[in-house]
Protein backbone atom coordinates (compact mmCIF):
# COMPACT_ATOMS: atom_id res chain seq x y z
CA UNK A 1 0.00 0.00 0.00
CA UNK A 2 1.21 3.47 -0.80
CA UNK A 3 1.55 5.82 2.12
CA UNK A 4 2.52 8.84 0.12
CA UNK A 5 2.39 9.69 -3.54
CA UNK A 6 4.22 12.67 -4.93
CA UNK A 7 3.52 13.68 -8.48
CA UNK A 8 5.54 16.08 -10.55
CA UNK A 9 6.80 18.25 -7.70
CA UNK A 10 8.52 21.42 -8.72
CA UNK A 11 10.06 24.23 -6.71
CA UNK A 12 12.20 27.15 -7.74
CA UNK A 13 13.86 29.95 -5.81
CA UNK A 14 14.31 33.00 -7.98
CA UNK A 15 15.81 31.80 -11.26
CA UNK A 16 17.14 28.60 -9.77
CA UNK A 17 15.03 25.45 -10.04
CA UNK A 18 15.78 23.37 -6.97
CA UNK A 19 13.33 20.55 -7.63
CA UNK A 20 12.43 19.97 -11.21
CA UNK A 21 9.31 17.87 -11.61
CA UNK A 22 9.91 14.73 -9.58
CA UNK A 23 7.45 11.90 -8.93
CA UNK A 24 7.76 9.02 -6.53
CA UNK A 25 5.76 6.80 -4.20
CA UNK A 26 6.54 5.84 -0.64
CA UNK A 27 5.30 2.43 0.28
CA UNK A 28 3.88 1.86 3.75
CA UNK A 29 6.48 0.33 6.01
CA UNK A 30 9.40 0.94 3.69
CA UNK A 31 12.63 2.77 4.37
CA UNK A 32 13.53 5.08 1.54
CA UNK A 33 16.83 6.87 1.07
CA UNK A 34 16.80 10.15 -0.74
CA UNK A 35 20.33 10.05 -2.04
CA UNK A 36 22.21 12.80 -3.80
CA UNK A 37 25.10 15.21 -3.60
CA UNK A 38 24.83 18.62 -1.95
CA UNK A 39 22.45 20.88 -3.79
CA UNK A 40 20.57 17.98 -5.37
CA UNK A 41 17.29 19.22 -3.91
CA UNK A 42 16.88 16.73 -1.06
CA UNK A 43 16.12 19.29 1.63
CA UNK A 44 13.72 21.15 -0.62
CA UNK A 45 11.92 17.88 -1.40
CA UNK A 46 11.65 16.88 2.26
CA UNK A 47 10.39 20.33 3.22
CA UNK A 48 7.66 20.05 0.60
CA UNK A 49 6.70 16.61 1.92
CA UNK A 50 6.66 18.07 5.43
CA UNK A 51 4.30 20.85 4.37
CA UNK A 52 6.88 23.51 5.21
CA UNK A 53 7.30 24.63 1.62
CA UNK A 54 4.52 25.03 -0.88
CA UNK A 55 5.44 23.30 -4.17
CA UNK A 56 5.19 25.57 -7.22
CA UNK A 57 3.31 22.76 -8.89
CA UNK A 58 2.65 19.08 -8.36
CA UNK A 59 0.63 17.06 -5.91
CA UNK A 60 1.29 15.23 -2.68
CA UNK A 61 -1.26 12.75 -1.49
CA UNK A 62 -0.97 11.08 1.91
CA UNK A 63 -2.52 7.71 2.63
CA UNK A 64 -4.81 7.88 -0.36
CA UNK A 65 -6.26 11.20 0.80
CA UNK A 66 -6.99 14.33 -1.18
CA UNK A 67 -3.83 16.04 -2.47
CA UNK A 68 -3.22 19.08 -0.31
CA UNK A 69 -4.79 17.51 2.77
CA UNK A 70 -3.26 18.23 6.17
CA UNK A 71 -1.38 15.18 7.45
CA UNK A 72 0.99 16.97 9.82
CA UNK A 73 -0.27 15.03 12.82
CA UNK A 74 0.97 11.84 11.19
CA UNK A 75 4.38 13.30 10.42
CA UNK A 76 7.66 13.22 12.30
CA UNK A 77 10.36 15.53 10.98
CA UNK A 78 13.99 16.09 11.80
CA UNK A 79 15.61 18.92 9.83
CA UNK A 80 19.16 18.93 8.57
CA UNK A 81 20.42 21.26 11.31
CA UNK A 82 17.93 20.78 14.12
CA UNK A 83 17.70 23.69 16.50
CA UNK A 84 16.31 22.70 19.85
CA UNK A 85 15.71 25.32 22.53
CA UNK A 86 18.94 25.13 24.52
CA UNK A 87 17.33 26.55 27.66
CA UNK A 88 14.89 23.63 27.88
CA UNK A 89 15.69 20.23 29.27
CA UNK A 90 15.43 17.25 26.95
CA UNK A 91 12.30 16.15 28.74
CA UNK A 92 10.67 19.56 28.46
CA UNK A 93 11.34 19.68 24.74
CA UNK A 94 9.87 16.27 24.07
CA UNK A 95 6.75 17.10 26.10
CA UNK A 96 6.37 20.42 24.33
CA UNK A 97 6.65 18.68 20.95
CA UNK A 98 4.20 15.96 21.93
CA UNK A 99 1.59 18.44 23.13
CA UNK A 100 1.91 20.52 19.97
CA UNK A 101 1.20 17.37 17.99
CA UNK A 102 -2.04 16.90 19.86
CA UNK A 103 -1.21 14.51 22.71
CA UNK A 104 -2.79 15.36 26.03
CA UNK A 105 -0.55 15.99 29.03
CA UNK A 106 -0.72 12.46 30.28
CA UNK A 107 -0.04 10.75 26.96
CA UNK A 108 2.72 13.25 26.37
CA UNK A 109 4.37 12.39 29.68
CA UNK A 110 4.12 8.64 29.08
CA UNK A 111 5.29 8.74 25.50
CA UNK A 112 7.97 11.30 26.32
CA UNK A 113 9.53 9.05 28.93
CA UNK A 114 9.29 6.12 26.54
CA UNK A 115 11.07 7.76 23.62
CA UNK A 116 13.72 9.33 25.82
CA UNK A 117 14.57 5.93 27.18
CA UNK A 118 14.49 4.53 23.69
CA UNK A 119 17.10 6.97 22.40
CA UNK A 120 19.21 6.51 25.50
CA UNK A 121 18.63 9.92 27.05
CA UNK A 122 16.75 8.83 30.14
CA UNK A 123 19.59 9.80 32.47
CA UNK A 124 20.03 13.15 30.78
CA UNK A 125 16.34 13.99 30.46
CA UNK A 126 16.47 16.73 33.08
CA UNK A 127 19.62 18.38 31.84
CA UNK A 128 19.56 21.53 29.73
CA UNK A 129 19.85 20.82 26.03
CA UNK A 130 22.58 23.45 25.70
CA UNK A 131 24.86 21.04 27.55
CA UNK A 132 24.20 18.08 25.22
CA UNK A 133 26.77 16.74 22.77
CA UNK A 134 26.06 16.71 19.04
CA UNK A 135 25.11 13.04 19.14
CA UNK A 136 22.79 13.57 22.10
CA UNK A 137 21.08 16.47 20.37
CA UNK A 138 20.55 14.35 17.28
CA UNK A 139 19.09 11.55 19.39
CA UNK A 140 16.80 14.06 21.10
CA UNK A 141 15.87 15.25 17.61
CA UNK A 142 14.83 11.69 16.82
CA UNK A 143 12.91 11.45 20.08
CA UNK A 144 10.91 14.58 19.34
CA UNK A 145 10.18 13.29 15.84
CA UNK A 146 8.94 9.97 17.21
CA UNK A 147 7.07 11.03 20.30
CA UNK A 148 3.62 11.25 18.72
CA UNK A 149 3.96 7.91 16.87
CA UNK A 150 4.10 9.38 13.38
CA UNK A 151 3.19 7.20 10.44
CA UNK A 152 5.84 8.84 8.29
CA UNK A 153 9.24 9.90 9.55
CA UNK A 154 11.16 12.44 7.47
CA UNK A 155 14.83 12.77 8.38
CA UNK A 156 17.10 15.23 6.62
CA UNK A 157 20.71 14.04 6.68
CA UNK A 158 20.36 12.58 10.17
CA UNK A 159 23.95 11.34 10.42
CA UNK A 160 25.90 13.70 8.20
CA UNK A 161 27.06 16.09 10.90
CA UNK A 162 27.97 13.43 13.45
CA UNK A 163 31.30 11.93 14.42
CA UNK A 164 31.71 8.18 13.76
CA UNK A 165 30.48 7.22 17.21
CA UNK A 166 27.39 9.42 17.07
CA UNK A 167 26.77 8.23 13.56
CA UNK A 168 26.83 4.60 14.66
CA UNK A 169 24.39 5.29 17.52
CA UNK A 170 21.90 7.03 15.28
CA UNK A 171 22.18 4.37 12.56
CA UNK A 172 21.47 1.66 15.12
CA UNK A 173 18.41 3.59 16.27
CA UNK A 174 17.16 4.00 12.73
CA UNK A 175 17.59 0.29 12.10
CA UNK A 176 15.39 -0.24 15.13
CA UNK A 177 12.74 2.34 14.24
CA UNK A 178 12.50 1.02 10.71
CA UNK A 179 10.24 -1.81 11.85
CA UNK A 180 7.70 0.53 13.39
CA UNK A 181 7.13 3.23 10.88
CA UNK A 182 7.81 4.40 7.37
CA UNK A 183 11.06 6.31 7.01
CA UNK A 184 12.32 8.68 4.35
CA UNK A 185 15.81 9.92 5.01
CA UNK A 186 18.17 11.94 2.93
CA UNK A 187 21.89 11.45 2.72
CA UNK A 188 24.77 12.19 0.43
CA UNK A 189 26.53 8.98 1.43
CA UNK A 190 25.58 5.87 -0.53
CA UNK A 191 26.89 3.63 2.21
CA UNK A 192 24.39 5.03 4.74
CA UNK A 193 21.56 4.42 2.33
CA UNK A 194 22.64 0.85 1.62
CA UNK A 195 23.00 0.13 5.30
CA UNK A 196 19.40 0.55 6.34
CA UNK A 197 17.16 1.31 3.37
CA UNK A 198 15.30 -0.91 1.02
CA UNK A 199 14.48 1.76 -1.53
CA UNK A 200 16.62 4.43 -3.09
CA UNK A 201 15.68 7.64 -4.84
CA UNK A 202 18.81 8.99 -6.44
CA UNK A 203 18.60 12.73 -7.06
CA UNK A 204 20.85 15.14 -8.85
CA UNK A 205 20.23 18.76 -9.79
CA UNK A 206 16.60 18.66 -8.85
CA UNK A 207 15.80 15.56 -10.87
CA UNK A 208 15.46 11.91 -10.04
CA UNK A 209 18.24 10.08 -11.83
CA UNK A 210 17.19 6.62 -10.75
CA UNK A 211 14.84 5.08 -8.24
CA UNK A 212 13.70 1.68 -7.14
CA UNK A 213 14.26 -1.13 -4.68
CA UNK A 214 17.87 -1.40 -3.63
CA UNK A 215 18.17 -5.05 -4.70
CA UNK A 216 16.86 -4.49 -8.19
CA UNK A 217 19.04 -1.40 -8.70
CA UNK A 218 22.02 -3.48 -7.62
CA UNK A 219 21.39 -6.20 -10.14
CA UNK A 220 20.42 -3.75 -12.83
CA UNK A 221 23.69 -1.90 -12.44
CA UNK A 222 25.83 -4.91 -11.97
CA UNK A 223 27.60 -4.69 -15.35
CA UNK A 224 30.98 -6.15 -16.20
CA UNK A 225 33.75 -3.63 -15.69
CA UNK A 226 37.50 -3.53 -15.92
CA UNK A 227 39.46 -1.15 -13.76
CA UNK A 228 43.09 -0.40 -14.44
CA UNK A 229 45.82 1.96 -13.47
CA UNK A 230 49.12 2.64 -15.10
CA UNK A 231 52.16 4.56 -14.13
CA UNK A 232 52.11 8.16 -15.20
CA UNK A 233 53.59 8.37 -18.70
CA UNK A 234 52.33 9.80 -21.94
CA UNK A 235 52.46 6.52 -23.91
CA UNK A 236 50.27 4.85 -21.34
CA UNK A 237 47.76 7.62 -21.42
CA UNK A 238 47.55 7.48 -25.19
CA UNK A 239 47.04 3.76 -25.08
CA UNK A 240 44.24 4.06 -22.53
CA UNK A 241 42.44 6.60 -24.62
CA UNK A 242 42.83 4.33 -27.62
CA UNK A 243 41.34 1.44 -25.67
CA UNK A 244 38.32 3.53 -24.80
CA UNK A 245 37.31 3.60 -28.45
CA UNK A 246 37.48 -0.16 -28.99
CA UNK A 247 34.26 -1.96 -29.83
CA UNK A 248 34.15 -4.03 -26.63
CA UNK A 249 34.15 -0.88 -24.48
CA UNK A 250 30.66 0.48 -23.88
CA UNK A 251 31.65 3.34 -21.66
CA UNK A 252 34.77 4.62 -20.03
CA UNK A 253 35.58 6.87 -17.11
CA UNK A 254 38.93 8.47 -16.50
CA UNK A 255 40.04 9.75 -13.13
CA UNK A 256 43.74 10.66 -13.25
CA UNK A 257 45.66 7.46 -14.00
CA UNK A 258 42.64 5.36 -12.99
CA UNK A 259 40.37 4.14 -15.72
CA UNK A 260 37.15 2.21 -15.62
CA UNK A 261 35.72 0.52 -18.68
CA UNK A 262 32.23 -0.89 -18.93
CA UNK A 263 32.67 -3.79 -21.32
CA UNK A 264 30.39 -6.18 -23.15
CA UNK A 265 32.89 -9.02 -23.48
CA UNK A 266 35.12 -9.50 -20.47
CA UNK A 267 37.18 -12.32 -22.04
CA UNK A 268 38.02 -10.37 -25.14
CA UNK A 269 38.67 -7.19 -23.19
CA UNK A 270 40.97 -8.88 -20.72
CA UNK A 271 42.93 -10.63 -23.43
CA UNK A 272 43.32 -7.54 -25.53
CA UNK A 273 44.31 -5.26 -22.69
CA UNK A 274 46.84 -7.62 -21.14
CA UNK A 275 48.51 -8.62 -24.36
CA UNK A 276 48.74 -5.04 -25.58
CA UNK A 277 50.16 -3.96 -22.25
CA UNK A 278 52.92 -6.53 -22.65
CA UNK A 279 53.69 -5.81 -26.29
CA UNK A 280 53.74 -2.04 -25.79
CA UNK A 281 55.62 -2.29 -22.51
CA UNK A 282 53.01 -0.33 -20.59
CA UNK A 283 53.82 -0.08 -16.83
CA UNK A 284 50.56 -1.52 -15.54
CA UNK A 285 50.02 -1.01 -11.81
CA UNK A 286 46.55 -2.38 -11.31
CA UNK A 287 44.22 -4.56 -13.30
CA UNK A 288 40.89 -5.86 -12.09
CA UNK A 289 37.79 -7.35 -13.62
CA UNK A 290 34.53 -7.20 -11.74
CA UNK A 291 31.09 -5.80 -11.90
CA UNK A 292 29.98 -2.27 -11.38
CA UNK A 293 28.35 -1.30 -8.13
CA UNK A 294 25.87 1.28 -7.00
CA UNK A 295 28.90 3.34 -6.09
CA UNK A 296 29.73 3.50 -9.79
CA UNK A 297 26.17 4.48 -10.61
CA UNK A 298 26.27 7.13 -7.91
CA UNK A 299 29.59 8.51 -9.14
CA UNK A 300 28.32 8.53 -12.69
CA UNK A 301 25.17 10.43 -11.77
CA UNK A 302 27.00 12.87 -9.57
CA UNK A 303 29.84 13.37 -11.95
CA UNK A 304 27.61 13.98 -14.94
CA UNK B 1 -6.45 27.42 20.49
CA UNK B 2 -4.70 24.75 22.53
CA UNK B 3 -1.54 25.16 20.49
CA UNK B 4 -1.55 28.90 21.25
CA UNK B 5 -1.67 28.08 24.94
CA UNK B 6 1.12 25.49 24.70
CA UNK B 7 3.32 27.88 22.78
CA UNK B 8 2.50 30.72 25.17
CA UNK B 9 3.62 28.58 28.09
CA UNK B 10 6.87 27.88 26.29
CA UNK B 11 7.38 31.61 25.68
CA UNK B 12 6.75 32.43 29.33
CA UNK B 13 9.09 29.68 30.50
CA UNK B 14 11.72 31.17 28.22
CA UNK B 15 11.04 34.63 29.67
CA UNK B 16 11.63 33.22 33.14
CA UNK B 17 14.74 31.22 32.25
CA UNK B 18 16.31 34.18 30.45
CA UNK B 19 15.50 36.44 33.44
CA UNK B 20 13.55 38.71 31.08
CA UNK B 21 10.59 38.53 33.42
CA UNK B 22 12.78 40.06 36.13
CA UNK B 23 15.10 42.54 34.51
CA UNK B 24 12.51 44.30 32.39
CA UNK B 25 10.19 45.07 35.31
CA UNK B 26 13.27 46.19 37.25
CA UNK B 27 14.23 48.61 34.48
CA UNK B 28 10.65 49.91 34.34
CA UNK B 29 10.51 50.39 38.11
CA UNK B 30 13.82 52.25 38.15
CA UNK B 31 12.75 54.49 35.28
CA UNK B 32 9.42 55.16 36.96
CA UNK B 33 10.65 56.06 40.43
CA UNK B 34 13.58 58.11 39.19
CA UNK B 35 11.27 60.87 37.98
CA UNK B 36 9.54 61.73 41.30
CA UNK B 37 12.83 61.34 43.16
CA UNK B 38 14.78 63.72 40.91
CA UNK B 39 11.89 66.20 40.79
CA UNK B 40 11.68 66.29 44.55
CA UNK B 41 15.35 66.31 45.36
CA UNK B 42 16.42 68.58 42.51
CA UNK B 43 17.61 71.41 44.78
CA UNK B 44 19.71 69.02 46.85
CA UNK B 45 21.12 67.36 43.76
CA UNK B 46 22.09 70.70 42.23
CA UNK B 47 23.37 71.96 45.56
CA UNK B 48 25.59 68.95 45.99
CA UNK B 49 27.03 69.54 42.54
CA UNK B 50 28.22 72.94 43.82
CA UNK B 51 28.72 76.26 42.02
CA UNK B 52 25.02 76.99 41.61
CA UNK B 53 24.39 80.72 41.64
CA UNK B 54 22.58 81.62 44.88
CA UNK B 55 19.01 82.67 44.36
CA UNK B 56 18.55 80.25 41.51
CA UNK B 57 17.40 77.50 43.75
CA UNK B 58 14.95 79.75 45.51
CA UNK B 59 12.82 79.87 42.41
CA UNK B 60 12.72 76.12 42.07
CA UNK B 61 9.27 74.81 42.49
CA UNK B 62 8.54 71.10 42.65
CA UNK B 63 6.20 70.37 39.72
CA UNK B 64 2.72 69.15 40.51
CA UNK B 65 2.06 65.50 41.22
CA UNK B 66 0.22 65.06 37.92
CA UNK B 67 3.04 66.61 35.91
CA UNK B 68 5.65 64.38 37.54
CA UNK B 69 3.53 61.31 36.92
CA UNK B 70 3.19 62.28 33.25
CA UNK B 71 6.95 62.72 33.03
CA UNK B 72 7.48 59.36 34.69
CA UNK B 73 5.33 57.61 32.08
CA UNK B 74 7.13 59.63 29.39
CA UNK B 75 10.34 57.83 30.38
CA UNK B 76 8.92 54.66 28.88
CA UNK B 77 8.76 56.14 25.41
CA UNK B 78 12.55 56.20 25.17
CA UNK B 79 14.46 53.69 27.24
CA UNK B 80 11.34 51.65 27.93
CA UNK B 81 10.59 51.41 24.22
CA UNK B 82 14.20 50.45 23.50
CA UNK B 83 14.09 47.65 26.06
CA UNK B 84 10.84 46.35 24.60
CA UNK B 85 12.24 46.47 21.08
CA UNK B 86 15.27 44.51 22.26
CA UNK B 87 13.18 41.65 23.59
CA UNK B 88 10.82 41.71 20.62
CA UNK B 89 13.35 41.82 17.82
CA UNK B 90 14.53 38.25 18.23
CA UNK B 91 11.20 36.77 18.95
CA UNK B 92 10.25 35.51 15.49
CA UNK B 93 13.45 36.28 13.66
CA UNK B 94 15.54 34.24 16.08
CA UNK B 95 13.38 31.17 15.60
CA UNK B 96 13.36 31.54 11.85
CA UNK B 97 17.09 31.89 11.43
CA UNK B 98 18.08 29.30 14.00
CA UNK B 99 15.74 26.74 12.47
CA UNK B 100 13.65 26.13 15.57
CA UNK B 101 10.63 27.62 13.77
CA UNK B 102 10.91 24.84 11.21
CA UNK B 103 10.67 22.24 13.94
CA UNK B 104 7.52 23.63 15.52
CA UNK B 105 5.71 24.73 12.38
CA UNK B 106 5.95 21.21 10.97
CA UNK B 107 3.57 20.22 13.74
CA UNK B 108 -0.07 21.21 13.69
CA UNK B 109 0.82 24.75 14.80
CA UNK B 110 -0.21 27.51 12.43
CA UNK B 111 1.99 30.56 11.94
CA UNK B 112 -0.91 32.62 13.30
CA UNK B 113 -1.02 30.60 16.52
CA UNK B 114 2.72 31.05 16.93
CA UNK B 115 2.54 34.82 16.38
CA UNK B 116 -0.44 35.25 18.70
CA UNK B 117 1.30 33.25 21.45
CA UNK B 118 4.44 35.33 21.10
CA UNK B 119 2.43 38.54 21.12
CA UNK B 120 0.54 37.46 24.23
CA UNK B 121 3.79 36.65 26.02
CA UNK B 122 5.17 40.09 25.15
CA UNK B 123 1.94 41.64 26.39
CA UNK B 124 2.31 39.76 29.66
CA UNK B 125 5.83 41.09 30.16
CA UNK B 126 4.72 44.61 29.26
CA UNK B 127 1.73 44.57 31.60
CA UNK B 128 3.88 43.32 34.44
CA UNK B 129 6.67 45.81 33.82
CA UNK B 130 4.41 48.80 33.24
CA UNK B 131 2.12 47.88 36.10
CA UNK B 132 4.98 47.66 38.59
CA UNK B 133 6.80 50.65 37.09
CA UNK B 134 3.78 52.95 37.14
CA UNK B 135 2.81 51.80 40.64
CA UNK B 136 6.32 52.52 41.89
CA UNK B 137 6.29 55.94 40.30
CA UNK B 138 2.83 56.71 41.67
CA UNK B 139 3.86 55.61 45.14
CA UNK B 140 6.79 58.04 45.30
CA UNK B 141 4.79 60.83 43.69
CA UNK B 142 2.14 60.49 46.37
CA UNK B 143 4.66 60.12 49.18
CA UNK B 144 6.81 63.05 48.18
CA UNK B 145 4.70 65.44 46.16
CA UNK B 146 0.99 65.15 46.40
CA UNK B 147 -2.09 63.02 45.98
CA UNK B 148 -3.23 61.45 42.73
CA UNK B 149 -6.25 59.32 41.95
CA UNK B 150 -5.47 55.65 41.31
CA UNK B 151 -8.19 55.68 38.65
CA UNK B 152 -6.42 58.41 36.74
CA UNK B 153 -3.08 56.64 37.12
CA UNK B 154 -4.35 53.33 35.82
CA UNK B 155 -6.13 54.79 32.83
CA UNK B 156 -3.06 56.88 32.00
CA UNK B 157 -0.81 53.84 32.33
CA UNK B 158 -3.24 51.76 30.29
CA UNK B 159 -3.27 54.26 27.44
CA UNK B 160 0.50 54.48 27.55
CA UNK B 161 0.71 50.70 27.53
CA UNK B 162 -1.51 50.57 24.46
CA UNK B 163 0.90 52.88 22.67
CA UNK B 164 3.88 50.77 23.71
CA UNK B 165 2.07 47.64 22.59
CA UNK B 166 1.56 49.20 19.15
CA UNK B 167 5.32 49.65 18.89
CA UNK B 168 5.92 46.09 20.13
CA UNK B 169 3.45 44.69 17.60
CA UNK B 170 5.11 46.59 14.79
CA UNK B 171 8.54 45.30 15.80
CA UNK B 172 7.08 41.81 15.95
CA UNK B 173 5.83 42.27 12.39
CA UNK B 174 9.30 43.31 11.23
CA UNK B 175 10.80 40.40 13.12
CA UNK B 176 8.73 38.01 11.02
CA UNK B 177 10.73 38.72 7.86
CA UNK B 178 13.86 40.66 8.85
CA UNK B 179 16.97 40.00 10.88
CA UNK B 180 16.62 40.89 14.55
CA UNK B 181 18.61 44.13 14.56
CA UNK B 182 16.90 45.44 11.44
CA UNK B 183 13.54 44.65 13.03
CA UNK B 184 14.37 46.55 16.23
CA UNK B 185 15.80 49.48 14.31
CA UNK B 186 12.79 49.78 12.00
CA UNK B 187 10.35 49.30 14.88
CA UNK B 188 11.92 52.11 16.92
CA UNK B 189 12.32 54.34 13.88
CA UNK B 190 8.68 53.96 12.89
CA UNK B 191 7.48 54.69 16.42
CA UNK B 192 9.66 57.82 16.53
CA UNK B 193 8.51 58.92 13.07
CA UNK B 194 4.93 58.38 14.10
CA UNK B 195 5.34 60.48 17.23
CA UNK B 196 7.12 63.21 15.32
CA UNK B 197 4.42 63.29 12.66
CA UNK B 198 1.83 63.60 15.38
CA UNK B 199 3.59 66.51 17.05
CA UNK B 200 4.11 68.32 13.74
CA UNK B 201 0.65 67.76 12.32
CA UNK B 202 -1.57 66.97 15.30
CA UNK B 203 -4.75 67.58 13.33
CA UNK B 204 -3.86 64.89 10.82
CA UNK B 205 -2.60 62.27 13.23
CA UNK B 206 -5.04 62.85 16.05
CA UNK B 207 -6.93 59.65 15.41
CA UNK B 208 -3.83 57.43 15.21
CA UNK B 209 -2.15 55.47 18.03
CA UNK B 210 0.51 58.21 18.13
CA UNK B 211 -2.04 60.38 19.97
CA UNK B 212 -2.15 57.91 22.86
CA UNK B 213 0.70 59.38 24.95
CA UNK B 214 -1.09 62.75 24.75
CA UNK B 215 -4.35 61.17 25.82
CA UNK B 216 -2.57 59.41 28.62
CA UNK B 217 -1.17 62.74 29.89
CA UNK B 218 -4.62 64.34 29.66
CA UNK B 219 -5.98 61.61 31.93
CA UNK B 220 -3.74 62.92 34.70
CA UNK B 221 -3.56 66.62 33.94
CA UNK B 222 -7.17 67.31 33.12
CA UNK B 223 -8.58 64.91 35.63
CA UNK B 224 -10.50 62.54 33.46
CA UNK B 225 -9.72 64.49 30.29
CA UNK B 226 -11.56 64.09 27.04
CA UNK B 227 -11.23 60.48 25.98
CA UNK B 228 -11.21 60.50 22.20
CA UNK B 229 -12.39 57.38 20.46
CA UNK B 230 -10.12 57.61 17.38
CA UNK B 231 -6.85 56.42 18.94
CA UNK B 232 -8.68 53.92 21.11
CA UNK B 233 -10.09 52.21 18.05
CA UNK B 234 -7.19 52.64 15.66
CA UNK B 235 -4.65 51.17 18.11
CA UNK B 236 -6.29 47.73 18.43
CA UNK B 237 -6.87 47.69 14.69
CA UNK B 238 -3.23 48.52 14.13
CA UNK B 239 -2.14 45.77 16.50
CA UNK B 240 -4.41 43.20 14.87
CA UNK B 241 -3.06 44.12 11.44
CA UNK B 242 0.49 43.70 12.68
CA UNK B 243 -0.30 40.25 14.05
CA UNK B 244 -2.11 39.18 10.90
CA UNK B 245 0.69 40.56 8.72
CA UNK B 246 3.34 38.79 10.79
CA UNK B 247 1.46 35.49 10.47
CA UNK B 248 1.13 35.88 6.69
CA UNK B 249 4.79 36.77 6.24
CA UNK B 250 5.87 33.91 8.48
CA UNK B 251 3.82 31.52 6.41
CA UNK B 252 5.48 32.72 3.23
CA UNK B 253 9.01 33.21 4.46
CA UNK B 254 9.38 30.84 7.33
CA UNK B 255 12.49 29.13 6.02
CA UNK B 256 15.58 31.08 5.14
CA UNK B 257 17.59 29.28 2.44
N1 LIG C 1 15.21 29.02 0.57
C1 LIG C 1 16.01 28.96 -0.51
N2 LIG C 1 16.28 30.07 -1.21
C2 LIG C 1 17.07 30.03 -2.31
N3 LIG C 1 17.64 28.92 -2.78
C3 LIG C 1 17.42 27.78 -2.13
C4 LIG C 1 16.60 27.73 -0.96
N4 LIG C 1 16.56 26.45 -0.52
C5 LIG C 1 17.33 25.75 -1.38
N5 LIG C 1 17.85 26.53 -2.34
C6 LIG C 1 18.71 26.07 -3.46
O1 LIG C 1 18.14 24.93 -4.01
C7 LIG C 1 19.14 23.98 -4.34
C8 LIG C 1 18.83 22.66 -3.68
O2 LIG C 1 19.00 22.83 -2.29
P1 LIG C 1 18.69 21.70 -1.23
O3 LIG C 1 17.31 21.22 -1.43
O4 LIG C 1 19.03 22.27 0.08
O5 LIG C 1 19.72 20.55 -1.64
P2 LIG C 1 20.31 19.37 -0.76
O6 LIG C 1 19.52 19.26 0.49
O7 LIG C 1 20.18 18.18 -1.64
O8 LIG C 1 21.74 19.71 -0.51
C9 LIG C 1 20.46 24.57 -3.91
O9 LIG C 1 21.10 25.06 -5.07
C10 LIG C 1 20.09 25.68 -2.98
O10 LIG C 1 20.98 26.74 -3.10
MG1 LIG D 1 20.12 19.39 2.38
Amino acid sequence: MMLLEATNLRKHFGKHTSVDGISFDIEQGSCVALLGPNGAGKTTTLRMLAGLLEPDSGLISFDGGQPGGDYRKALGYLPQAPSLYGWMSGQEYVLFAAKLSGLNSREAADRGAEVLERVGLKEHARRRISGYSGGMKQRLGLAQALVHRPRLLLLDEPVSALDPLGRREVMELLRDIRDETTIVFSTHVLHDAEEICDHIILMNRGRIAEQGPLASLRSQYSLPVIRLRTEKMSGARKWLEELASRSFVLESRFAGEDVMFNVNDVELARHTILSEAVSREIPLLHFETGSSTLEDLFMKVVGA
Amino acid sequence: MRSVWIFYQKEMLEAVRSYRLIWIPVVFILLGIMQPLTAYYMPEILGAAGNVPPGMLENYEVPSAAVVMVQALGQYSTIGMLVLALITMNSISGERYSGSAEMVLVRPLTPLAMVVAKWAALLTVLVLALGLGASGAAYYVMELIGPLSWGGISSAAGLYGLWLMCAVSLTLLFSAFLRATAAAFLGLLSAAAFSLAHSLLPAWFDWTPAALPGLSAAMLLEDGGALRLGPLLSAPLFIISCIAGAALLLRRKQLPG
